[in-house]
């Protein structure tokens, strides 16, 4: 089964996205906030990253950065899940390697889960 | 002497207080729309039946509340948008910015929703190597989005979209056109389309939720770019023509 990490600090939309994702069928892991997601990357093999960017500690911009330097786990598909909509904001998620931006209030979870499977190709 | 003094020092707090304003705004709307997604998610599972069996009136009464949830949130990303780009805020920053190369981004951005009900998206561009105009790159950007977005919203499952884009020697600027041939726009509200809160009949029959605030906003955004923007509607389809100014 493959392994998903949602780094998402509202804990209350957090458990949608988890429920969600272990009902279509995938292992969810999470965490609260920056320095906990870097550390759960590290730590578990780890097939996709769900990341919000507003984070306590380090924020998403930062996580992404130390992943893709090859700090973390370089290639591991990155779906940056935020409500930050400005294009400075997306400008630099995408330039920091975002494999994907979506906007949170923009999408439904089954969206989310439909972008999840297309790029694990389940 | 003094008085130029007083003047320069009142507008300076003037716009500390606005962009004080603006900030409250930006991060009070971000997080309405965060607990409007969390509605949202939430109503979208107990109609999925994702937390258990629902009767034939809850689903009616959720589906009710999901549609108007959906105004509640374009209006909260009207706010936003406008906060952010100068519907509120006035200050302009022009540059050159390569047009091509941001329809480009814009078509990506969209580019699930145009799978998604297989439309053909056709993108015809001018054999030149730099297409250029002189805009606010922010503002112009949420002017493309809107278009193609309506664009996307309005057309039919399999339905098609041509975006030109080409020089005006005359007018010294560069036209861009969208075409789609969705549901069109009907004489009678031709005259109230770029009016605040207007959204025509058969734009709520095919797509429900919508501020009515989006072309609105496109039209002052361009309006603040120095450039035009007008439409030509048939029975079927719509083609919305942007001039942006070069210089």
């Amino acid at each position: 089964m493959k392994k998903i990490l949602i780094i998402e600090d509202d804990e209350f939309l957090q458990g949608l996205e988890a429920t969600k994702i272990k009902n279509s069928g995938y292992e969810v892991i999470t965490a609260i906030n920056g320095e906990d997601g870097m550390r759960r990357i590290s730590d578990s093999k780890v097939d996709l990253v769900l990341l919000d960017l507003l984070l306590p500690n380090y924020d998403g911009f930062q996580i992404l950065k130390k992943i893709r330097e090859g700090e973390l786990n370089k290639n591991i598909p990155v779906i940056v899940f935020s409500n930050l909509s400005e294009k400075s904001d997306i400008d630099k998620a995408n330039g920091l390697g975002a494999t994907r931006f979506m906007i949170k209030s923009n999408f439904s979870l089954e969206e989310l889960v439909e972008y999840i499977n297309k790029i694990l190709l389940k | 002497m003094d008085e130029i003094k007083k003047l320069k020092s009142e507008n300076e707090s003037l716009k500390k207080m606005i962009e004080s304003k603006s900030d409250i705004l930006s991060t009070t709307s971000h997080k309405i729309r965060t607990t409007l997604t969390a509605l949202k998610w939430t109503l979208r599972m107990f109609l999925n039946k994702d937390l258990g069996e629902i009767t034939d009136e809850q689903k009616k009464y959720l589906e009710k509340l999901i549609e108007n949830n959906e105004k509640s949130l374009s209006l909260i990303n009207y706010v936003l948008v406008s906060n952010h780009t100068g519907e509120i805020k006035e200050s302009i920053n022009l540059s050159k910015i390569d047009i091509l190369n941001l329809l480009e981004k814009i078509i990506f951005i969209f580019s699930g929703e145009i799978k998604n009900k297989n439309i053909n998206l056709i993108f015809n561009k001018e054999d030149s190597e730099h297409l250029e105009v002189k805009c606010d790159e922010d503002m112009i950007t949420s002017v493309f989005e809107n278009l193609v977005e309506n664009a996307i919203k309005y057309s039919h499952n399999n339905g098609e979209i041509i975006i030109r884009i080409k020089k005006d020697e005359k007018e010294n600027g560069i036209l861009v056109s969208i075409e789609d041939n969705g549901i069109g726009i009907k004489e009678d509200d031709a005259s109230k389309v770029f009016g605040k809160f207007f959204r025509a009949p058969n734009a709520i029959e095919k797509e429900n939720t919508g501020s009515g605030l989006g072309l609105f906003t496109t039209k002052s955004l361009v309006d603040k770019n120095k450039g035009k923007i007008w439409f030509e509607s048939k029975k079927e389809g719509t083609t919305f023509f942007v001039l942006l100014p070069i210089d």
